[in-house]
């Protein structure tokens, strides 16, 4: 494979300033059941490739699944390239990077055999369906993928990776009769196919939240002190800022560049941000992008302010920044675009009895169905919720979405818990018509004031 | 496809169904006002439904050339799978609605480029500083079908898409407006999309401030399209079998305003999700949904036909959340196709001019995050204006919208417009044809 590559790029690189081709192989299975029926059961192989050109600044890009085709497609590639250039290429110097990176793996998940992805699931299921009366279906997924990626680059870079990215939910769905509520427990993983073992206990709990939800009343709209469990301020910053950190929201348009200027107070001082692909086991763990830059640890909000973002080699070019090791594709059919892998809110001081203590009326808000940004604002969902009363815990509320502005939600942060924690779910991040892709989010407890969300 | 079904029986199997797509695909796009990048996809991939033993296995692959590995994938999920409880698709009588279009088939790059760049001059003529983007994408596709029972056929479809909008920064404060067409048929008016853009930042360029609590509010037929992801759930087979949709077990009976009536038209000439027939083979027809405001008909899969007992209606589609594309590593499962609303007597400027007070709403953020499945919506006002005197005023920001659709739009429907329009959604699947809707009495939450 390798040498192939080598060969498109010695053929076409001298016709554009930068060429790179990408291959791809992956096999996924996936196990999913609806109700008593085991809904979902199948194999998957993608083997395709894309070649992307640069050339005076414009791209040009082809992706296929005809490997025999590759010259053909990276021809249009450079022509394509060539039709949209007119101005200058800038892309940020890094090494050419020569590697290969084996799997590094706890449990691989294709050393379990078919038979016993269902049987585990089968089991969750029945957990589910057996919990009570009132729990009249239910919705899980297991998915397993192993992929392999070539790149090779006009500049010499040549690496080969293996990765394995593991997921799921389990979702009880309750009703009597009349709307119904559900309540996930998500886990998944890239190095051990144990993270989708043991979750029993975290299953009750989903099928107790679902039953819970149906004697909740609706939250109330107004604006509220909202305190955040771990997994919901994780999904928080993801969208409230991560999506803004992101080079290629900023680059070309200059106003925006203007108000995101490093050093711009974000935060109180005591707010520290980081997004990292280094924590291995994470679904957002990475060792080189897909660019073959190496990932790291980039600081985004450090003592409540700008001190960085998420680049590729283009934005971080344009920006006169660094590569950051955050370009990341979905699949061989799209362009690597920077995006998150571990995005994380750190430690602070305070615990979780202190953040209620002092609220007269609040939400304690866990968990999330979701989250969505376009630039300004942003919106969330709490999968469960509870008044705070007199600085206490009081009665279920559901539906509770919260919204925000990117630009002044993370100031009104008032206190941050000492209990990080990071999660990875079964779903991910979707950007530019790339979607789920792998990523992570951390926080401890964080407390949110002034903060709108719907209802009647 | 004959092919693949071939080698499965001769493997053994009892029952097998191929499914092919290709899809050949030109994206031009442009960010910040210039060309940015210009993106050619090739795809085709095939899937295999086979019964082994009376249970049902499935796999898929984009390499083409090993029927083997694909029938052996498909045999391995086979021997854990479930028993299948319907048939594949017989021969049967297809519609042949319009779906390919010349003008897209040889639509050249230039041509594309030329209408991005006609549109982002209209916006920039307007304003200069806005940021404006634009993208445009043409599609080729081949889709077949063929089964055991006889049933092979295959239909091409020509897809355009256009998008053009513009982000307007003053200080922190974004307003990001932007118009898209998707259709079968070059059907795009390039300069009415760039002009409603330019006409979403003339009314929304001031910010007003709104109180909170229950007003009227005027949705436009995106905002509709937003809310009725609710209903498109509530009559989806899949969540009516599960019993998770209030709708079950309720055909007949009366559920919204009479004077809604809605189709899902899998038929109709130049729309996105027009075809002869499903990812199952099943021929598309338009199914009446809603009549009067009654309950019709439930959309189906031919597994939720068959548990049901209600008549296949050519829902049974391979859809991709977040793109209108075919996610080849789905089982089909019901899915809508185009959703056409009856309009009401009233045009839209009276409707709106007889609205003292209010909210426009246009776009909501957020809302695939709610309890759809029970008609719970909720979401950030991403796009509204407030309404005084019968005229718009500002926009309304940092605010949000709740509502159960079940009790909206059988007690609160004020009025709808008589110009019914298309459009897509966010995130969604389908294509929408709505008139604009009036409520009262719509919960606003917002800061104060």
């Amino acid at each position: 494979m390798k040498n192939r590559i080598s060969e498109v790029l010695a053929k076409y690189a001298g016709r554009c300033d930068y060429l790179e081709v990408h291959i791809e192989d992956t096999e996924e299975s996936r196990v999913g059941f609806t109700g008593s029926r085991l809904s979902e059961l199948g194999r998957r192989v993608d083997f395709g490739g894309n070649v992307r050109a640069l050339y005076k600044g414009g791209w040009g890009f082809a992706s296929f699944n005809s490997l025999d085709r590759i010259d053909e497609f990276a021809g249009h590639a450079v022509d394509q390239a060539r039709l949209v250039g007119h101005g200058t290429s800038q892309l940020a110097s890094v090494e050419p990077l020569v590697a290969d990176v084996a799997l590094d793996v706890i449990n691989d998940p294709r050393d379990v055999s078919l038979a016993d992805k269902v049987a585990m699931m089968r089991a969750y299921n029945e957990q589910v369906l057996a919990f009570h009366d009132e729990i009249i279906t239910s919705s899980l997924l297991y998915f397993d993928r192993y992929r392999r990626f070539w790149f090779g680059s006009s500049e010499g870079a040549m690496v080969y990776q293996e990765r394995v990215d593991i997921g799921g939910r389990v979702t009880p769905v309750a009703s009597r009769g009349e709307g119904s509520q559900s309540y996930s427990a998500s886990f998944g993983g890239s190095d051990d196919f144990n993270v989708a073992r043991g979750n029993e206990a975290r299953v009750d709990k989903a099928c107790r939240v679902a039953l819970g939800k149906l004697d909740a009343p609706k939250v109330k709209a107004g604006e509220y002190a909202v305190v955040v469990d771990p997994m919901l301020g994780g999904v928080f910053i993801h969208e409230a800022f991560g999506h803004l950190s992101e080079g290629d929201n900023v680059y070309e348009n200059k106003n925006l560049r203007d108000v995101m200027v490093l050093g711009r107070r974000f935060g109180k001082p005591f707010l520290n941000v980081h997004d990292t692909g280094l924590d291995k086991g994470c679904r957002g763990y990475l060792v080189y992008d897909d660019e073959g830059v190496p990932t790291e640890k980039t600081d985004l909000i450090r003592e409540g302010k700008l001190v960085g973002r998420l680049h590729s080699r283009e934005t971080a070019g344009k920006m006169g920044e660094r590569p950051t090791g955050s370009a990341r594709l979905i699949d061989y059919r799209h362009p690597p675009v920077p995006r998150m892998r571990n995005t994380v809110i750190e430690s602070g001081d305070s615990t979780f009895d202190e953040m209620i203590a002092d609220i007269d009326l609040g939400i304690y808000a866990i968990s999330a169905s979701g989250g969505q940004t376009n630039g300004e604002m942003f919106t969330f969902t709490a999968a469960d919720a509870y008044m705070i009363r007199n600085g206490k815990l009081a009665e279920q509320v559901r539906d509770v979405m919260l919204t925000g502005n990117v630009f002044t939600t993370l100031d009104s942060i008032d206190a941050i818990g000492n209990d990080l924690a990071c999660h990875d779910g079964g779903g991910g991040c979707g950007k530019a018509g790339q979607f789920p892709l792998p990523v992570t989010h951390g926080s401890p407890h964080v407390r949110i004031q002034n903060v709108v969300i719907g209802g009647e | 496809m004959k092919k693949i079904i071939e080698k499965a029986l001769a493997k053994g199997v009892e029952r097998a169904e191929a499914f092919l797509f290709e899809n050949i695909e030109t994206d031009v796009r442009y960010e910040a006002g210039s060309l940015k990048s210009i993106s050619d996809t090739e795809e085709m991939g095939a899937a295999l439904r086979l019964v082994k033993d009376g249970k049902l296995g499935f796999a898929t692959t984009t390499k083409l050339e090993d029927v083997d590995g694909l029938v052996d994938n498909a045999l391995a999920t086979a021997a854990e799978g479930e028993p299948i409880t319907f048939e594949f698709s017989a021969e049967a009588e297809r519609p042949a609605p319009s779906i390919t279009d010349d003008r897209i088939a040889s639509l050249t790059v230039e041509e594309m480029m030329k209408h991005s760049e006609d549109a982002i001059a209209r916006v920039l003529d307007y304003e200069k500083n806005v940021n404006a983007d634009s993208a445009t994408s043409r599609q080729l596709q081949r889709i077949g079908v063929a089964t055991c029972r006889g049933f092979e056929a295959e239909f091409e479809r020509t897809a355009y898409e256009f998008y053009v909008g513009g982000l307007l920064i003053e200080g922190t404060n974004m307003l990001h407006t932007g118009a898209s067409y998707a259709g079968t048929e070059f059907g795009a008016d390039h300069a009415a999309l760039a002009d409603s853009a330019i006409r979403d930042i003339e009314r929304g360029r001031v910010n007003v401030d709104i109180r909170p609590g229950e007003t009227t509010v005027v949705l436009t037929p995106r905002a509709v399209a937003d809310i009725f992801l609710t209903l498109n759930l509530g009559v989806n087979g899949l969540y009516v079998d599960e019993r998770i949709s209030p709708l079950a077990g309720k055909l007949g009976e009366t559920i919204l305003d009479e004077r809604i009536t809605i189709r899902d038209d899998g038929v109709r000439s130049g729309a996105y999700f027009s075809a002869a027939f499903d990812d199952e083979g099943v021929p598309m027809q338009e199914t009446t949904v809603f009549e009067n405001g009654a309950l019709r008909s439930y959309l189906t899969d031919r597994r939720t036909s068959a548990r049901l007992d209600h008549p296949a209606t050519g829902n049974g589609l391979k859809a991709k959340r977040l793109i209108m594309s075919k996610e080849l590593g789905k089982t089909p499962s019901p899915e809508i196709t185009n959703w056409v609303m009856d309009g009401g007597e009233r045009s839209c400027d009276e409707l709106i001019s007889e609205v003292g007070s209010g909210v426009l709403v246009d776009s909501i953020m957020g809302i695939i995050m709610a309890n759809l499945a029970a008609g719970d919506f909720s979401g950030n006002l991403m796009y509204a204006l407030k309404i005084e005197n019968g005229k718009t005023v500002g926009r309304v920001k940092d605010a949000m919208i709740s509502g159960n659709v079940y009790k909206l739009f059988r007690d609160n429907l004020v009025g709808l417009s008589k110009e019914v329009e298309r459009t897509g959604i966010m995130g969604g699947i389908g294509s929408h044809w709505y008139p604009h809707i009036v409520l009262r009495d719509v919960s606003i939450a917002a800061k104060g």
